[in-house]
């Protein structure tokens, strides 16, 4: 029973990483209509930077300051090679996205080293809250809730600011919002710099629960796509739920037949596929 | 009626192209101050390009466009919103899935007589359902909500294409009253209408489009007493208003 819901608990964490990366994958698609294999890139960045930051400003400064520098990065990048593109072929700003990933991964070699580092949380969050359920960190929890009021925060952003109104907007019909006096430029900027922010944040926190290596963000990224089709194309709250539901079901496989625990996501993504093609919550029509 | 030097609107021999399709061949219009200038033509006939083409959203490849005195070629659409032009677009475009209040926040910030309470005042309807879903919304209440959208930009320049598409006479009516009020507060209309009788009824001048040219224009009056014409392009929307979306 422990080891189920030590699997459960393990498997919301990582869910929770699906979580953070799909959110930022989605608000991408929606409003840039860029699918980003560079997020994953992005994430580790994050890390990596709260890595090098935490010895000056501390981990809770690190928490905080690296991934606003990932996003600032990542306004950059949007800026000089992501907008030449939008109204290309989607092929191009695949490609480039692809290729970004691998570069990402390769300065993160030559910077930090191929070999794994250990990202140290403060002491006062790695002891365990209970003696029974010894997988249950303060930083586990503190994670968890972190990320929930990140989201939080966003799904409160998008719904009740002026900007989350016109980035709503914007995904069903961006040449009217442009015509309604809002720079599209900036717009998509702005987006494009939040997604990032998320993955920088999902960076700083898997960093300190699963350690620092070059691809770690590539390995995350498969399960967020996967996450977002479960959930839904073109729904957030569908991301949300996908990562978290994947994440979980993995963590339960992982109990009974730990050989098939990174198989069972796409076996969810398959069911729900068959099932229900627009994914849990996404909208009528835009895949059926 | 001569408005020289003080148009609204000034387009000079545009030519637009979607791809290679060349739809527009020279395409000239004037708009003057506090006038209704109406827009006709079949189908196809390139008015909603017209009107795409002075918004930015598909800018013209050859031809000067001049609003409020100021060259605008080539400026992106936002600008050009922003410069006091409101666009009520074809099928309105309202925003589905988000509420009418939410339609209404997405207009870019303005200072002027047109605030979200002002809209709701002139269109108490859409008061009522400011909760509601835009989809949810019927036909004539769309309508309202792209132009009370539109007006929360603050125009001196209301750009409508076909506010009369499928719309009850009654509420085609009830919008054709506010547009002549708006011309009465002085703001300057460019109104593209299938429906010529409605359009000249109102409008103060008019040109007619023909395969992306201008055929004809002068005052709406004097169109609209040319009963055969006005027959033909009458004719030409019956016969294919109900089948054709798109012009």
């Amino acid at each position: 029973m422990e080891l189920l819901l030590f699997n459960i608990f393990n498997g919301l964490i990582i869910g929770i990483f699906y979580a953070l990366m799909a959110l930022g994958l989605s608000l991408i698609l929606g409003l840039n209509g860029i699918i980003n294999f560079s997020h994953g890139g992005f994430l580790a960045l994050g890390g990596y930077i709260a890595y090098s930051l935490s010895p000056v400003i501390g981990f809770w400064g690190a928490l905080i300051v690296s991934p606003f520098i990932v996003g600032l990065l990542g306004l950059v990048v949007e800026r000089i090679l992501i907008r030449p593109l939008y109204s290309r072929d989607p092929l191009f700003s695949l490609l480039l996205t692809f290729g970004l990933a691998m570069i990402m991964e390769d300065l993160i070699r030559t910077f930090w080293g191929a070999n794994g580092l250990p990202f140290n949380v403060p002491a006062a969050l790695s002891h365990p809250l209970s003696q029974t359920y010894f997988f249950v960190t303060g930083y586990r929890v503190f994670l968890v809730v972190l990320a929930l009021l990140a989201i939080g925060s966003l799904f409160a952003l998008l719904r009740y600011t002026r900007i989350g109104v016109r980035i709503r907007a914007g995904n069903a019909d961006l040449e009217t919002v442009s015509a309604l006096g809002i720079n599209i430029y900036r717009l998509r900027a702005i987006n494009f710099g939040v997604g990032i922010l998320f993955a920088g944040l999902a960076g700083v926190l898997a960093a300190g629960r699963l350690g620092l290596t070059p691809t770690m963000g590539a390995s995350l990224i498969m399960p967020s796509f996967v996450a977002i089709i479960v959930g839904g194309v073109g729904s957030l709250l569908g991301s949300l739920l996908g990562g978290i539901i994947i994440g979980v079901a993995a963590g339960i496989v992982t109990t009974y037949y730990p050989a098939a625990s990174d198989v069972v996501i796409y076996v969810i993504m398959a069911v729900v596929l068959v099932v229900r093609p627009r994914g849990l919550l996404g909208q009528e029509g835009l895949l059926e | 009626m001569s408005h020289e030097g003080n148009d609204i609107l000034d387009a000079d021999q545009l030519h637009t192209y979607y791809g290679k399709s060349h739809i527009l061949h020279g395409v000239s219009l004037r708009v003057g101050a506090g006038e209704i200038v109406t827009l006709l033509g079949r189908n196809g006939a390139g008015k909603t390009t017209t009107l795409r083409s002075l918004m930015g959203l598909t800018p013209p490849r050859q031809g000067r466009i001049r609003l409020f005195g100021q060259d605008v070629t080539g400026w992106p659409p936002h600008r050009i919103a922003k410069l006091g032009v409101g666009y009520v677009p074809e099928g309105r475009k309202i925003f589905g899935h988000l509420t009418v209040h939410d339609n209404l926040r997405v207009p870019a910030a303005t200072t002027g007589r047109w605030t979200l309470d002002t809209v709701y005042d002139l269109f108490p309807r859409l008061a009522e359902r400011r909760t509601s879903k835009g989809g949810q919304l019927s036909g004539g209440e769309q309508e309202m909500l792209a132009i009370a959208r539109a007006l929360l930009l603050n125009p001196r320049f209301l750009i409508l294409d076909e506010p009369s598409q499928g719309l009850a006479p009654v509420i085609v009516d009830e919008v054709m009253k506010t547009v002549v009020a708006m011309r009465d507060e002085g703001i300057a209309v460019l109104l593209v209408e299938q429906n010529a009788w409605l359009a000249l009824r109102d409008a103060d001048r008019a040109y007619v489009l023909g395969d992306g040219e201008v055929v004809h224009e002068g005052s709406a009056a004097e169109l609209a007493a040319d009963e055969e014409r006005v027959k033909a392009l009458a004719g030409a929307s019956l016969d294919t208003s109900a089948s054709a979306a798109a012009s």
